[in-house]
């Protein structure tokens, strides 16, 4: 087990050197940072000397091996922009982002798990259809109207919820968490149920479809002829059963979860490292760009790892073949 | 924390209730689009950095809510006499926030820094040859030639104190890492640094012990980017944040239609204009035109002036905001050409006319280019221009990019036509002389951002006498003259001044300056 687990993380390495390899070929067309960085007075020599400073005028090899050989070693650089350490600009906005896709994640499985597993039983009901009807709305719609909508509906008309930003934060243990306060979890309300609402959807059309699956293989059909109670079968015996194919499909989905919150956190001025990501484009701030992809990377690998191991603790025929 | 300061009052009495209350009113929230990325006032040369630290940092000399020049650090100024330059008379008794001493020496000092190499804004700078102390309150600036208008351009240029930053291993802007000056700030301005989170929130306080006359009654002002429009909207009308700029035009309406807010309109000092491709001999992106560029023939320049229906676009794309401009400043700035007030009419015949004169009656095709997220409505601009222009005959393949992409492409010379605005760093009209209308010479730092090479001998002639007069009539009719050829040749086809949009509380008084900077200490909460 310590072997796969160490194999896939030496596996993840070249993920990510594969992936600061594309980021970086498609930076030269993000455009110029010089001209973001430096004012409408500052003179073209003067340009010209920072462009040399920071490296750009060399060839796009030079550029990716210097980039890929300070992150091996540990070192991610400076923001052009601001000049703060790209590391710690990062590891500053990451538990902001975790906290909204972790949220967003249990929203989205805590409603709809039991909306899926009602639909399934119930197929043919008013209530099921208009839930199918309403979610399928949900998802069709983008997300930053979703966002907008729930901020013009609950912030500025009904003045319930804030708008903006993470409300009260407390640090613990260098964790800057929103989830000890009240103003925390008011502020990680709108933006989480925005970005979960995909998740929402798919969670339960996928636990629908699986039990209604399941509702019809033999195992289930002799349960109910030795009457087995239906409460039992249902919860026990045919959710448990549709839970692996949705593990395994909502956990790779978390890893988008945390890559696409970039709307979301934009909507919201949820200050995470999609925002982080966004405002630097806008500045051509490369090695801010640069970390985030690869760190976005890195959380895949990590993600789809994590889902391989709940697999087999899910799954008890998979452990068997293990050991055997 | 109001629950206590409540209780408390009830058991007291109500006067106590109405200064609780007052008291509480009294910190103030406010969003922008753009978070000044540091709190170096000499590393980076950008509105939302220099506007935003003008609250914590001064200069010699400052701008007044009408844009004029008064004194800052420095109570007053002369001309140095048997030499070019001039010689500022510090305050005395002012002390940074961190209770040092202000002197010649910071000036001094601060000079250096913000005029070294790993300063964005050494330009300033460029016309200074030698800066002395004469004694603890006197500093003289000696300047390569006469320049009457270096007080005015050294508005900006922010004191430090020496030892704080000597002490902080702070003596230079950031270059690669940041440095103690990035996130610390040790001003002499009204309000000083309470807390920082970069792109986040940046909290300030009143300086207790700020020499000037305190005007606003802030106690705390917290400062939130919001880089999307929408949210921005939301946040005030939700009642979150007092103020925000700007907003977009297309929520001015929706703004004014709420109780409890208002909308502040004005001009900013930006023109914005099409410029040509004066020194390419022929048309990039023509599908009939080849080997000429059409665009260095006058009557071709002056027909796609005649093209242009200002009233059309005022109307339709910035719903009655805008004034049409006729020269590269807005009126109200010095310098502004009054002799040379008119812009071309909209003769949509004539400029057929001229076209058919010119060996073009069918017209031509070319290539036009704008950004999509520098100017307001930018792109719409350039749409609704290009079928004005079609309607004479001159068909623009328009193509429209985010300027982060912009500037290296007309650095590039790859442009018939294009778009560009443009505010006088120093509010005189000397500043798009030297930058638009004169033949770009990186030597000389003239003409840097006149991408289609527009080159007139007079012009150039004219500069020099306009920077170094002192005569205010004599410097006008230099200008006067600069503004009647540039016109008569259609250097440049200016469109319009910028309309500057803010939004606040109904309960906030604020002052809108020209420049889009935003002062703390002209506000008052009600």
């Amino acid at each position: 087990m310590a072997y796969f687990i160490l194999k896939r993380l030496v596996q993840s390495v070249f993920v990510m050197i594969a992936v600061a390899f594309l980021a970086f070929s498609l930076f030269r067309f993000v455009g110029d940072p010089i001209t973001q960085m430096t004012g409408v007075e500052t003179a073209i020599e003067d340009q010209e000397r920072l462009r040399e400073e920071l490296g750009l005028n060399d060839p796009f090899v030079v550029q990716f091996y210097r980039f890929t050989g300070d992150m091996l070693q540990g070192d991610f650089g400076y923001s052009y922009r601001t000049r703060q350490s790209v590391g710690e600009m990062i590891a500053s906005r990451i538990p902001a982002t975790l906290e909204l896709g972790t949220v967003a994640l249990l929203i989205s499985l805590i409603v709809g798990i039991p909306t899926g597993v009602y639909t399934a039983l119930r197929p043919r009901g008013f209530v099921t259809q208009s839930i199918l009807l309403t979610t399928l709305v949900g998802v069709s719609i983008p997300t930053f109207v979703i966002g907008i909508m729930l901020i013009f509906l609950f912030g500025v008309q009904l003045g319930w919820l804030p708008t903006f930003g993470r409300g009260g934060t407390v640090q613990v243990g260098g964790w800057e968490s929103s989830l000890f306060t009240i103003d925390g979890w008011r502020a990680l309300l709108l933006p989480a149920i925005t970005l979960g609402v995909y998740q929402l959807t798919l969670t339960m059309r996928l636990v629908r479809a699986e039990m209604m699956e399941v509702l019809r293989s033999d195992y289930i059909r002799f349960g109910m002829a030795r009457g087995v109670p239906m409460r039992s079968l249902y919860f026990r015996h045919a959710l448990s059963n549709t839970m692996v194919p949705v593990i395994t499909i909502i956990g790779l989905q978390f890893g988008g979860v945390i890559a696409f919150s970039i709307v979301t956190e934009s909507v919201f001025q949820w200050p995470g490292m999609g925002l982080l990501f966004l405002e630097s484009i806008r500045f051509v701030d490369i090695p801010v760009m640069g970390v985030y992809l690869v760190v976005i990377a890195f959380f895949f690998v990590l993600v789809n790892l994590i889902v391989d191991l709940l697999y087999v603790a899910i799954d008890p025929r998979l452990r068997i073949k293990d050991e055997s | 924390m109001s629950f206590k300061v409540l209780k408390r009052s009830a058991l007291i009495g109500s006067a106590l209730l109405v200064s609780a209350a007052a008291a509480s009113a009294e910190s103030f929230k406010w969003a922008s689009n753009t978070d000044p990325q540091t709190m170096d006032p000499h590393a980076v040369n950008s509105a939302p950095v220099l506007s935003f630290l003008n609250n914590i940092y001064e200069g010699l000399v400052r701008r007044n809510q009408g844009m004029a020049i008064e004194g800052s650090l420095a109570e007053s100024w002369e001309p140095l006499e048997g030499e070019d330059g001039w010689r500022f008379y510090l305050r005395q008794g002012v002390t940074f926030q961190d209770g040092s001493a202000f002197n010649a020496e910071d000036v001094m000092f601060s000079y250096q820094r913000a005029s070294n190499e790993a300063a964005d804004v050494r330009s300033w700078f460029a016309p200074v040859k030698e800066v002395r102390v004469v004694d603890d309150y006197t500093v003289d600036f000696v300047t390569n030639a006469p320049n009457p208008l270096f007080p005015d351009s050294i508005a900006n240029f922010m004191i430090l104190d020496k030892g704080w930053a000597e002490a902080n291993g702070a003596e230079l802007p950031a270059r690669d890492a940041e440095n103690y000056a990035t996130m610390n700030v040790n001003g002499t301005g009204p309000f000083t640094l309470a807390s920082r989170d970069p792109g986040v929130k940046t909290v300030l306080v009143p300086n207790a012990n700020w020499w000037g006359e305190v005007e606003h009654n802030v106690t705390e002002a917290t400062f939130t980017p919001i880089g999307n429009a929408a949210t921005g909207l939301a946040a005030l009308l939700s009642g979150e944040i007092d103020f925000i700029q700007p907003i977009p035009l297309q929520d001015v309406a929706q703004v004014e239609s709420r109780d409890g807010f208002k909308v502040l309109e004005g001009e900013e000092t930006r023109v914005i204009m099409f410029g040509f491709g004066h020194e390419h001999e022929e048309l990039l992106y023509s599908t009939d035109v080849t080997g000429t560029n059409p665009f260095q023939d006058v009557r071709v320049r002056m027909a796609a002036a005649h093209a242009i229906d200002i009233a059309s676009i005022d109307r339709v794309l910035f719903r009655g905001k805008i004034d049409g401009a006729s020269q590269l400043v807005p009126a109200g700035i010095s310098g502004y050409s009054e002799a040379n007030s008119t812009r071309p009419a909209y003769d949509p015949e004539k400029a057929k006319a001229l076209l058919a004169e010119a060996g073009y009656p069918n017209g031509f095709s070319f290539g036009l280019k704008c950004p999509n997220d520098r100017y307001i409505n930018d792109e719409a601009l350039c749409r609704a221009a290009a079928s004005m222009f079609a309607a004479v005959g001159l068909n623009a393949e328009l193509s429209t990019g985010p300027v982060r992409d912009y500037w290296p492409q007309l650095r590039a010379d790859e442009f018939d036509m294009y778009l560009l605005g443009w505010s006088p760093g120093t509010f005189d009209m000397e500043h798009p002389i030297r930058f638009l209308m004169s033949t770009p010479n990186s030597e000389k730092k003239l003409g840097s951002w006149n991408f289609g090479g527009y080159s007139n001998a007079r012009v150039d002639e004219l500069l020099p006498g306009i920077q170094r007069e002192v005569d205010p009539a004599a410097r006008q009719a230099m200008v006067d003259e600069v503004v009647a050829i540039t016109q008569e040749e259609v250097a440049y086809i200016p469109l319009y001044t910028q309309p500057l949009i803010w939004a606040a509380k109904d309960n906030v008084d604020l002052t809108q300056r020209a420049d889009n900077f935003f002062m703390l200490r002209w506000v008052t909460v009600n």
